[in-house]
C-alpha cells in the first residue's frame, strides 16, 4: 500500500472511531461509481427522457418533490419520501395538495429551488408541442399556484386514488430562472440540455456520447453530500462487452445479468448478482386487424378461438426456462407480478398441445395436404413473427415458438428487424405477430395505454388493435375508483377479460439481476428504478483503485 | 499538374455519384429518426409532425436532396436527429479515431505482413514456411469479430492483459502528463487495432509471399546471387521493391474497406469511430448523418487510391526491366 | 483450361489436398439431409438436453435450444456453401462480362466501367450491405447471393480486362480477326479461354471472402434467419456462450477455415501454376 493510502487509511479509521463513539455510521467516503451500460441517454431532458438509460441519469441530477417509498405504493401518499418537498398538506376535499418546498434545496448553481420552477415545469411538461412522454399522467391537474417562493399548491380537477402518485412521479422540477427565456419548442435539443443544471444529489461534469457520461457528487446537496465521489456511465455497443466489462472489474454496476454472464461470474466473488425484481414481461402480440386491407379483421388472428389455441399450443414454462435458466417467471397477463394489482391466482389459458390440436380441428383447421402446416379455406396456418434484432432473449423465445407451433401444424416465419423498424411497423400495424416486451410503472394505470381500445386517448401503444368493452370498462372504473379494494378488483376483472381472449400470449417475466463488484455497498435496489439509492451508496476505502482518483478541480 | 487535376475531378465526381446512390437509398428505407421516440407514446400526431418538418423530413425526397446538397457546398453538414448535435460534430469526434485505429492497425498488419512473407520467402517450402502459411491461412479464414470477442474476453476480461473496451482510463486522465496519457490510449488501442492488425498482416502476407516469389525467379535476382550476395541481402534489396508493388495496391484496396468495415471491430471494443456512427446512423434512419458519413468515408478512400496509386506509379519506374 | 494447366495442378499434391477437403464440403452440403443425424431445427428437450457437450449421440454437441450442432453445421454447410457458390458465380460472370466489356467496348466502355469500378471500391462492402438489408427488411438466401455477388464483381472486371488488353496484340487473336471472326467469336473462343486459370483464381477467393462476410451479417443480424443455420448464425449463437460451450463456435469455425483455407490455399497453387507456365512460354 503506498504511503499516500495508508495515511489515508490511519485518518480514516480515526474518524471511524471518533464517529463511533459519536454513535454515527462510520464514513464510507469518496469513490467513484462506474456503471456499464448499453445505451446511451438519447437525452438529458427530463419531459422526454423515456429510455432507461435517459431516466437512470436524469434522476440523479435533477430530484422530485417526492419519492416513491420502498413498498411502491400509488395510493394516497403512504410511504412517499419527501425530496424537494419538505412537506405537503392536502385539502379537505383532496382536490388541492400544498406542497412546501425545503428551503435548502438549490440548484446546481447555487440558485433556491422555487415554486416557480415547480410551475415553470409543468407548463413544459403540458405544453403539446414539447411533446412530453407522460403527459397524460398530468391530465388530472388543473393548474399549479405558488402564494410563495416556498410553496406550490396544485388543483387537481377531479379526485383519483393514485392522483398523488401521478403528479409526484411524473413532473421533474426544472430551472426556470436558466430556462423559462428559451422557447418551449427549442429546449430539447438546447446546448444548456447538453449540459443541464439540476437540484439532485449529483452534478454533471462531461458527456462524450456513445462513450462515456460522468456525473460530480453535489457537495451543497440538500440531502446531505452523496457518499460517492461521483458517477460514471461508461457504455458500449454490444451485450457481451457491457458484461465483460463488469466481470473484468473495469466497471463497478451492471443493470441486469444475462443467464450466460451468471455462469461467468468470477470464482472469488469478485462480482455479486444481487436480485431486485422485475417489472417487465414480454408476449408475443397478435396483430387482429388485416395488415393490408384497413377496417377489416385479420385472417387469422381476428378469430379469438384461432387465438386461444395457438396460447394453448405455447409451453410457456419451458420456454421461459429454457432461455432465462430460473432468471424469469411465465408471465400471467397484462401485467408484472410486482405490480400491487398483480393476482397469480387468475384462470390462464394452460398448456394443452393435445387440446389445441383438437381445437384447431374443430375449427376447420386440417392439414389437408400432408406438408404439416393446417389448412382452411385454400389458407394456410402460417404467418410471419416479428422480433427486434436487438434482443437477444426475444429471438431466442422466437425460435423456441417456432418449433411449437410447428409441432401443432402452425409455420412460423421470423421476421428480424432493427429496433427502428421494428418500432415502425409495430406502429404502422404492419406485422402479423411481434414479440414485444414492456417495463411497467408502478401504477398499474399504463394497461390503458397497452391494451385499450384505440382511440383518443387510451390505447395508443396497442399496436395490435385488440378491442374489449368489457376490458375498457373494468380499467375505465378502476381508474375511477376511490377505494383501494375497489380498484383491485377492477384491474383484476380487466385482466381476467384481457387473458380470457387471448390478444397476446403472456410469454416471461424476467427477474432483474444486478452485478454489484464487492467494492460496492449498496442498498435496496427498487425494482422500478435500481438507481434511486444511489446517493447511499459507497465504496469501500479499502478497495479503492487508481480509477477513483479525480481530477481535484472542483465543481 | 493536368494529371493531377484529373484525378482530383474523377474524386469528386466519385464521390458525387456514391452520395447520391446512398441518398437514393435510403428513401426506400422505412422510418425515420423519430420512430422510436414519438411513435408509441401519447404524443400527437401533430408534434409528431412539426418535429419531422423541422428536420425536414415532410418534403419530397428530391427536395431534401436539393436541400441538403445546397447546405453541403457551403460547408453545412446539417443536423443529427439522432445524435443531437451538429453532423460535424459527430463527424469530427468519431474520425480521428477511426483514423487512429486503421492507421495504427494498418502499419503494423502491413509491416508484420511483408515481414512474414519475407521469412517464407527466405524459407521456401521448407517447414517456417509452412507453420507460417498455415498460420496466414487461419488469419485470413478467421472472422474477424470472433478473432475480437475471443480477445475481449480472454486478453481482456479474463486475463485482464488489456482494458475490456474504451478510449480511456477513468479516473484523472485530464491531469496526466501527455506522454503517460498516450500511452493509456494506445494500451486501450492495442486490443482493436491488434485484432485488426492480424486479420491485415495475414493477407498482406499471402499477397506478398506470392509476389516475391514471382519476382526470385528473373534474372536479376539470379545475378545478383551470382555476385554472392547472401539471400537476406537479395530479398532485401532486390526483391522487395519489384514485389512491392501489388501490395501497395493492395493498400489503396484495404483502406476503404476499413474506414467503414471495421464496424463490427468498433462495436465489441466501444470504439467509436466512423463505421460505427455510419452503422448507427443507418438503423437510426438519420439521413443528414449517413450522407455526411458515406461522404467522409468516401473521400478518405479515394484519397488514399490515388496515393497509393501514384506510390506505386513513382515506384515503377525503380523496377528492373522485364526481360 | 488449358490441358497443360489442368494437369500440372494434378500433378500438385498441395492442390489435390486442397480440391479434396472443398470437395468434401461440397458433397457434405449436397447430402447434409442424409448425413445428419437429427433435424437440425429439431428441439427436442430444450431444458434438459441444453447446452450439452460433445457426446457419441451428439458428436458436436446441442446448442442452447438442444438442436444438435453436427446437423445444424451440416445443413449449415448447404447455406453457407450454396450462397458462397452462387454469390462466387455471378460476381465472377458479371466480372469477366464487364471486364471484357471495359477491354474490347472502346474507350467510352472502359471509362464507364472503370467509373463503375472505382464507386463501388469506395464503399465498404459489409456496409453496403448492412444498408441494403437495413432497407429492406430481412433477406432470404436469393437475395443474400444477388446482393454479395454484385458487389464483388471487382477483381475479376479488373483482372480480364488487363488480361483481355494483354492478349489482344497477340498473334492468334491478330489471326482471328484478321480471318474475319467477329467480336463476340474471338471472345469466346480465344480470350475467355486464355483467361480461364485467372478467373479460376479470383473464384476460388471470392468463395474465401464470402463466407466470412456472411458470417459477418449474421453477427449484425442480417444474415440467415433461423430456423434455417448457416455456420454464421451458428457462431453468432455461440458468441453468448463462448467460455462455456467452446463446441459451439470451435466446430463452426472449423468448418469455416477448413472451406476459406482449402480454397485459399487451390488459388495460390493455381496462380503458381499459371506463372509456371508464363514463364515456359
Amino acid at each position: 500500500m503506498t504511503p499516500f493510502l495508508a495515511s489515508r487509511r490511519l485518518a480514516l479509521a480515526l474518524c471511524c472511531l471518533g464517529a463511533a463513539c459519536r454513535g454515527e455510521p462510520p464514513a464510507h467516503r469518496g469513490g467513484i461509481l462506474v456503471v456499464s451500460a448499453g445505451a446511451d441517454a438519447e437525452t438529458l431532458f427530463p419531459p422526454l427522457a423515456m429510455g432507461n438509460q435517459g431516466r437512470a441519469v436524469t434522476e440523479l441530477l435533477y430530484d422530485k418533490l417526492a419519492d416513491i417509498g420502498p413498498g411502491l405504493n400509488t395510493i394516497g401518499d403512504a410511504g412517499f419520501v419527501p425530496k424537494l418537498a419538505q412537506s405537503w398538506e392536502w385539502s379537505r376535499d383532496s382536490l388541492t395538495i400544498t406542497f412546501h418546498l425545503d428551503p435548502e434545496a438549490r440548484w446546481h448553481d447555487g440558485q433556491p429551488v422555487t415554486a416557480r420552477d415547480v410551475q415553470y415545469a409543468f407548463r413544459i411538461w403540458t405544453d403539446s408541442a414539447v411533446g412530453a412522454v407522460q403527459r397524460s399522467s398530468l391530465s388530472t391537474v388543473d393548474s399549479i399556484a405558488a402564494p410563495d417562493a416556498r410553496t406550490a399548491r396544485v388543483h387537481f380537477r377531479v379526485r383519483t386514488p393514485e392522483q398523488f402518485y401521478s403528479f409526484v412521479y411524473t413532473l421533474i422540477p426544472l430551472p426556470a430562472h436558466r430556462l423559462a427565456a428559451l422557447a418551449d419548442t427549442a429546449l430539447h435539443d438546447a446546448p444548456e440540455m447538453r449540459a443541464p443544471v439540476g437540484s439532485g444529489p449529483f452534478r454533471f461534469r462531461t458527456w462524450t456520447p456513445r462513450v462515456a457520461l460522468e456525473l460530480t457528487a453535489n457537495a451543497a446537496y440538500y440531502g446531505g453530500r452523496p457518499q460517492l465521489d461521483g458517477v460514471v456511465f461508461v457504455i458500449a455497443a454490444h451485450g457481451a462487452t457491457v458484461a465483460a466489462r463488469v466481470l473484468a472489474g473495469d466497471a463497478d454496476f451492471l443493470e441486469q445479468l444475462s443467464p450466460s454472464d451468471f455462469a461467468q461470474l468470477p470464482r472469488d466473488g469478485a462480482v455479486r448478482a444481487v436480485a431486485y425484481g422485475g417489472f417487465d414481461y414480454s408476449f408475443l402480440q397478435f396483430n387482429v386487424r388485416d395488415s393490408t386491407v384497413p377496417g377489416r379483421p385479420h385472417p387469422l388472428f381476428g378469430d379469438r378461438a384461432l387465438r386461444r389455441a395457438l396460447s394453448m399450443a405455447v409451453d410457456r414454462a419451458t420456454l421461459t426456462r429454457s432461455v432465462f435458466d430460473s432468471l424469469a417467471r411465465p408471465a400471467i397477463g397484462p401485467f408484472s407480478r410486482t405490480q400491487w394489482t398483480a393476482d397469480t391466482t387468475l384462470r390462464g389459458i394452460p398448456f394443452d398441445a393435445t387440446g389445441a390440436q383438437r381445437l384447431l380441428d374443430s375449427l376447420g383447421w386440417r392439414d389437408t395436404n400432408g406438408d404439416g402446416v393446417r389448412e382452411r379455406a385454400g389458407r394456410a396456418l402460417a404467418f410471419s413473427l416479428l422480433v427486434p434484432a436487438s434482443s437477444r432473449p426475444r429471438q431466442a423465445a422466437a425460435v423456441l415458438l417456432q418449433a411449437q407451433l410447428k409441432a401443432i401444424g402452425a409455420r412460423v416465419t421470423i421476421e428480424q428487424a432493427d429496433f427502428n423498424a421494428f418500432l415502425d411497423r409495430a406502429h404502422r400495424g404492419a406485422f402479423d405477430a411481434l414479440i414485444g416486451g414492456v417495463r411497467t410503472n408502478p401504477s398499474p394505470r399504463g394497461v390503458r395505454e397497452l391494451w385499450g381500445t384505440p382511440g383518443p386517448g387510451r390505447g395508443t401503444q396497442n399496436w395490435g388493435g385488440w378491442s374489449n368493452p368489457a376490458f375498457d370498462a373494468h380499467v375505465d372504473s378502476a381508474l375511477a375508483a376511490t377505494s383501494t379494494a375497489a380498484v383491485r378488483s377492477h384491474f383484476r376483472a380487466a385482466y381476467q377479460a384481457a387473458i380470457d381472449d387471448a390478444p397476446a400470449i403472456w410469454l416471461y417475466e424476467p427477474r432483474m439481476f444486478a452485478g454489484v463488484h464487492r467494492r460496492l455497498t449498496v442498498g435496496t435496489l427498487r425494482p422500478d428504478a435500481w438507481w434511486s439509492g444511489v446517493g447511499a451508496w459507497s465504496i469501500d476505502p479499502a478497495q479503492r483503485l487508481p480509477r477513483d482518483r479525480r481530477a481535484s478541480a472542483t465543481p | 499538374m493536368r494529371r493531377l487535376v484529373a484525378r482530383v475531378l474523377h474524386a469528386a465526381a466519385i464521390c458525387t455519384v456514391v452520395a447520391t446512390s446512398v441518398f437514393v437509398l435510403l428513401q426506400f428505407a422505412p422510418g425515420d429518426p423519430f420512430a422510436s421516440a414519438l411513435d408509441g407514446s401519447d404524443v400527437p400526431p401533430g408534434v409528431g409532425a412539426e418535429w419531422r418538418a423541422r428536420y425536414g423530413f415532410d418534403l419530397p425526397p428530391g427536395e431534401r436532396f436539393i436541400r441538403w446538397s445546397g447546405a453541403l457546398v457551403h460547408g453545412q453538414l446539417g443536423y443529427s436527429a439522432s445524435r443531437h448535435r451538429t453532423v460535424a460534430g459527430v463527424v469530427t469526434d468519431a474520425m480521428p479515431r477511426t483514423v487512429l485505429l486503421v492507421g495504427v492497425a494498418l502499419v503494423i498488419g502491413f509491416a508484420a505482413g511483408i515481414a512474414i512473407a519475407m521469412i517464407q520467402a527466405r524459407h521456401h517450402r521448407r517447414w517456417p514456411d509452412r507453420v507460417l502459411g498455415a498460420l496466414t491461412l487461419g488469419g485470413v479464414a478467421m472472422p474477424e469479430f470472433l478473432l475480437g470477442l475471443l480477445a475481449m474476453t480472454w486478453l481482456g476480461a479474463r486475463w485482464r492483459l488489456f482494458p475490456v473496451a474504451g478510449l480511456a482510463s477513468l479516473g484523472d486522465v485530464a491531469t496526466w502528463p501527455l506522454w503517460e496519457r498516450a500511452i493509456d490510449l494506445l494500451w486501450h488501442l492495442a486490443l482493436p487495432a491488434g485484432v485488426l492488425a492480424v486479420s491485415i498482416a495475414a493477407r498482406v502476407a499471402r499477397h506478398q509471399r506470392a509476389a516475391l516469389l514471382g519476382v526470385l525467379h528473373e534474372d536479376y535476382i539470379r545475378t545478383a546471387r551470382a555476385k554472392g550476395l547472401g539471400e537476406w541481402d537479395v530479398l532485401w534489396r532486390h526483391a522487395l521493391p519489384n514485389a512491392i508493388g501489388p501490395v501497395i495496391a493492395l493498400l489503396g484496396l484495404a483502406l476503404p474497406a476499413l474506414v467503414g468495415g471495421a464496424v463490427l471491430i468498433e462495436r465489441i471494443f466501444g470504439w467509436p469511430g466512423m463505421g460505427l456512427t455510419l452503422f448507427d446512423a443507418l438503423l437510426a434512419r438519420d439521413y443528414p448523418l449517413v450522407l455526411a458519413a458515406v461522404l467522409m468515408t468516401t473521400i478518405v478512400a479515394v484519397v488514399a487510391r490515388t496515393l497509393a496509386d501514384g506510390i506505386a506509379e513513382w515506384m515503377a519506374p525503380h523496377r528492373a526491366p522485364v526481360s | 483450361m488449358a490441358a497443360p494447366t489442368w494437369h500440372r495442378l494434378r500433378d500438385d499434391r498441395t492442390a489435390r489436398t486442397a480440391a479434396a477437403v472443398l470437395g468434401a464440403a461440397v458433397l457434405a452440403a449436397l447430402f447434409a439431409p442424409w448425413l445428419a443425424p437429427f433435424d437440425p431445427t429439431l428441439q427436442p428437450d430444450p431444458i434438459a438436453l441444453r447446452l450439452m457437450p460433445p457426446t457419441w449421440q451428439h458428436p458436436f454437441g446441442t446448442d442452447a435450444f438442444s438442436r444438435d450442432v453436427l446437423s445444424r453445421v451440416l445443413h449449415g454447410a448447404r447455406v453457407s456453401l450454396g450462397v458462397a457458390v452462387g454469390a462466387m458465380l455471378l460476381s465472377v460472370t458479371l466480372g469477366a462480362a464487364l471486364g471484357a466489356l471495359a477491354a474490347v467496348g472502346g474507350r467510352w466502355a472502359d471509362a464507364a466501367v472503370s467509373g463503375v469500378v472505382d464507386v463501388f471500391i469506395a464503399m465498404p462492402r459489409l456496409v453496403v450491405v448492412i444498408a441494403l438489408v437495413a432497407t429492406f427488411g430481412t433477406l432470404s438466401p436469393w437475395w443474400l447471393v444477388v446482393l454479395i455477388g454484385g458487389s464483388g464483381w471487382l477483381t475479376t472486371a479488373r483482372i480480364v480486362r488487363a488480361e483481355f488488353r494483354d492478349q489482344s496484340p497477340r498473334e492468334y487473336v491478330l489471326a482471328a480477326r484478321a480471318l474475319g471472326a467477329s467480336r463476340w467469336r474471338i471472345i469466346w473462343q480465344h480470350l475467355l479461354p486464355a483467361v480461364a486459370p485467372q478467373i479460376a483464381v479470383t473464384a476460388a477467393l471470392a468463395l474465401a471472402t464470402v463466407i466470412p462476410l456472411e458470417a459477418a451479417l449474421s453477427f449484425v443480424g442480417f444474415g440467415i434467419q433461423p430456423p434455417l443455420a448457416s455456420w454464421g448464425n451458428i457462431l453468432l449463437d455461440g458468441t453468448d456462450y463462448l467460455t462455456t460451450a467452446w463446441w459451439l463456435v470451435v466446430f463452426p469455425v472449423a468448418a469455416v477455415t477448413l472451406t476459406v483455407g482449402s480454397a485459399l490455399v487451390l488459388a495460390d497453387r493455381l496462380r503458381a501454376v499459371i506463372a509456371d507456365e508464363q514463364r515456359a512460354r
